[in-house]
């Protein structure tokens, strides 16, 4: 029946935020109902704030959510805190009005799971009221500060037709717009926020104006581009409000009334969408952007059930209206890898059947290996999306979850509220759009300590473009230049191999857990050879991405567990470990490795590891396998990378030569 | 016209309705206005104030003023008067 509403249910426009679940009840009858302990009424708002309030509502959440602090005990923001609901300070400084804005700010900061506190300068010049208040910002800083220019701080003028002057005009404001981030972030210490000029419509404009310098739309359109060159090379954050007004309609997005009657920069019914965008810089800044998008199948990346229809059945891709809507929204989600976002699927569904799919429809965009982690099965969703975020060690509230099924998306948004969970609307070609809008992956760009955490995504994207660029994969990979150092278990690398013996799932032959003191214990077991392998390259540091432990037992060297972590796959570093192994044995007169996989419901990316590696199966029993390798027989491989073995000498009086 | 007084449009039901928003708007949950609530009689409404009024009442009733309308209005007479003119 849901199902059937949701299908007639247009899709609301985007200043409603028609990604978000719509609002149940009047707001004021749910601040009526809560509860007194103000820790709990403050979690309790977090809940009500994931629905797309109106502006009035917005704004009564911001202040219930201030009186609740102002009145509740010091401790409550570090309780808070401990809760996931860290706190932020936010300077805006405008010259036109701005204190409308700051309980929308702060109920919208609620969603994404952060304590706002506001400051405003409003109505003047900028320089002047960061120049008074200097003392009050170095003393008490705020974390980020937004420099909401508009019309009223920077006037574009100049005369129709005259590129240079219209050059220095665009010029001095460009100048005067880093000049204000300058102090204001020598002020505060922190990041700025910068933002682009709405094209205004009540301006004379034809359609020729883009291209005539002088014109409101030229100078606009310059100083917008120049401004985010300019914000990029000297690593300040942008919140795009040219974009924002084109995506509602430049009309749409003008204060009109409100402007003339009380200076407000753009229209009330887009404050939603506006603090929406200040958070996700705000939160893209404090590391909380989301990083996975978790995708069902069956009418949600293709039309219809795989089950059902069978691969050839599934309507995807060129000659059907509805099948080029899913064709888009895989490319979609291939974009979104390209940017670092990591794909995973969970789908009830038979395995076999849905990969053939990803392994036979001709028009499949999304392939195998594009999806970090496949959970196709029968069980409930949360509980998958769960075991994904274990498997690849990311928290819940990095995850989106897609899914046309309302029943399933109210079931996992219950099961999980840390989880972003779309409302898709019942067409499926408006999902794009919508989900677009939510802008659950915003990035912050380039700040010095974003630079350091994004770089493991960076260099991964740097790869797949070497990839394309070189085609063929030996090729690629001898092009990366790769060093595999491969060291005993030590206390230094403790900390990162107990992470990885925990939480490796995929590649992960034994999927044998151990505790943080066992793994120091074998550092000095003579028995035990337990190495670790850290990977580099051109683009940089992979870091500890392999561990092994082999047990001896007389000449024989059982692999107790074999690791790797998901993000080297493809890269040979399996085969160069082997060799390793192999050299080592040799030293110590060890005549076979044994190898054995126990399967798990998320191993199955191993079950034929040791057979590639050239290991021979001696036993089977209820899908667990034993493999041998005769050390004798092993052939040396050419591999592309280079491998530094250290302390190999201290390896080999511990093992009692 | 036995509930006159719960229909919406009826001058209680509006200016129960216009009395949320003040609340709402000014952050006064006790507040209490009457028809001659004025400009002059309610420190809190000042011009700031004002506009985010005029704005909640908008959206309360889903109405739109006009620009001298918004400059004219002083009183909660005015705004019943008008919210009815509109909802009618």
């Amino acid at each position: 029946m849901s199902e059937a509403l949701s299908a007639l249910a247009m899709r609301p426009p985007v200043q409603a935020l028609p990604w978000l679940p719509r609002p149940a009840g009047k707001f004021r009858d749910h601040i009526a109902s809560l509860p007194s302990e103000p820790l709990q009424a403050l979690l309790d708002l977090q809940s009500l704030a994931q629905a797309a309030w109106s502006e009035a509502d917005l704004r009564q959440l911001g202040r219930k959510i201030k009186t609740l602090l102002t009145s509740a005990p010091a401790s409550l923001a570090a309780e808070a805190r401990q809760r996931g609901l860290p706190q932020v300070r936010l300077l805006v400084v405008s010259a036109s009005t701005a204190s409308h804005l700051p309980d929308a700010l702060i109920g919208t900061a609620l969603r994404f799971g952060f304590l706002l506190d506001v400051t405003i300068a409003e109505y003047e010049e900028p320089e002047p009221w960061l120049a008074r208040n200097r003392d009050a910002l170095q003393q008490n800083p705020p974390d980020l500060v937004l420099l909401a220019s508009d019309h009223r701080m920077l006037t574009l003028r100049s005369p129709l037709g005259d590129a240079a002057a219209a050059e220095q005009t665009i010029e001095a404001a460009i100048a005067r717009a880093m000049r204000l981030a300058e102090v204001a972030g020598a002020a505060s210490g922190h990041q700025v926020i910068l933002q682009t000029l709405a094209d205004d419509p009540d301006r004379v404009q034809f359609n020729m104006d883009l291209g005539l310098p002088g014109s409101p739309r030229f100078l606009i359109h310059e100083f917008n581009a120049r401004l985010a060159r300019r914000a990029q090379q000297q690593s300040r954050l942008v919140l795009d409000v040219n974009a924002l007004a084109s995506l509602v309609g430049t009309a749409a997005w003008s204060a009109g009334r409100y402007g003339y009657a009380a200076k407000y920069p753009f229209s009330t019914a887009m404050i939603p969408l506006y603090a929406e965008h200040v958070m996700r810089i705000v939160a893209a800044q404090m590391g909380r952007s989301r990083r996975v998008l978790v995708m069902d199948l069956d009418n949600t990346i293709w039309g219809g059930i795989v089950g059902d229809d069978g691969t050839e059945g599934l309507v995807l891709g060129n000659g059907s209206p509805l099948g080029e809507v899913y064709a888009a929204l895989q490319r979609m989600a291939l974009s979104l890898k390209e940017r670092g976002i990591i794909l995973c699927v969970s789908s009830k569904n038979d395995e076999a059947i849905a990969l053939d799919a990803f392994r036979n429809h001709p028009e499949m965009i999304l392939k195998e290996e594009d999806i970090v982690a496949f959970r196709v099965n029968w069980d409930d969703k949360a509980a998958n999306i769960k075991a994904i975020a274990d498997a690849i060690g990311l928290g819940l509230d990095s995850f989106v979850f897609l899914d046309d099924n309302p029943a399933e998306r109210k079931r996992v948004r219950e099961a999980l509220p840390a989880v972003a969970v779309p409302e898709l609307p019942g067409d499926p070609s408006d999902w794009l759009s919508v989900v677009q809008s939510a802008g659950y992956f915003e990035q912050a760009g380039f700040s010095k300590e974003d630079q350091l955490r994004a770089g493991f995504y960076k260099a991964n994207a740097l790869r797949a473009a070497q990839m394309e660029r070189i085609g063929d994969h030996d090729d690629y990979l001898r092009s990366l230049a790769m060093t595999l150092s491969i060291v005993p278990f030590d206390s230094a690398g403790r900390k990162r191999i107990a992470q990885l013996i925990s939480k490796s799932n995929q590649f992960n032959l034994t999927t044998r857990r151990y505790s943080e003191a066992e793994i120091a214990a074998m550092e000095s077991n003579p028995g035990i050879l337990a190495v670790q392998g850290r990977l580099l390259d051109i683009f940089g540091d992979n870091g500890m991405i392999s561990a092994v432990i082999c047990r001896q037992a007389g000449q024989r060297w059982e692999i107790d567990t074999w690791i790797m972590s998901c993000r080297v796959l493809g890269r040979r570093v399996e085969e160069a470990m082997l060799q390793y192994l192999v050299e080592q044995a040799r030293g110590r007169g060890i005549t076979t490795l044994v190898g054995r996989y126990i399967p798990t419901a998320k191993n199955g990316l191993v079950r034929d590891h040791f057979s590639r590696l050239g290991f021979v199966q001696t036993d089977s029993q209820n899908g667990e396998t034993t493999w041998e390798l005769a050390v004798g027989g092993y052939d040396e491989k050419q591999l592309p990378m280079k491998v530094e073995s250290q302390a190999r000498g201290k390896l080999a009086a511990a093992g009692g030569a | 016209m036995a509930n006159a007084s719960e229909a919406p449009t009826s001058p209680d039901g509006v200016l129960a309705r216009v009395q949320e928003v003040f609340r709402a708007e000014l952050d006064d949950q006790d507040l209490v206005i009457a028809p001659e609530t004025n400009q002059k009689n309610l420190s809190a409404w000042d011009s700031l104030a004002h506009i985010r009024l005029v704005s909640g009442i908008e959206n309360e009733f889903d109405i739109q003023f006009n620009l001298s309308e918004i400059e004219r209005i002083t009183s909660v007479r005015q705004f019943v008067q008008l919210i009815e003119e509109r909802v009618r």
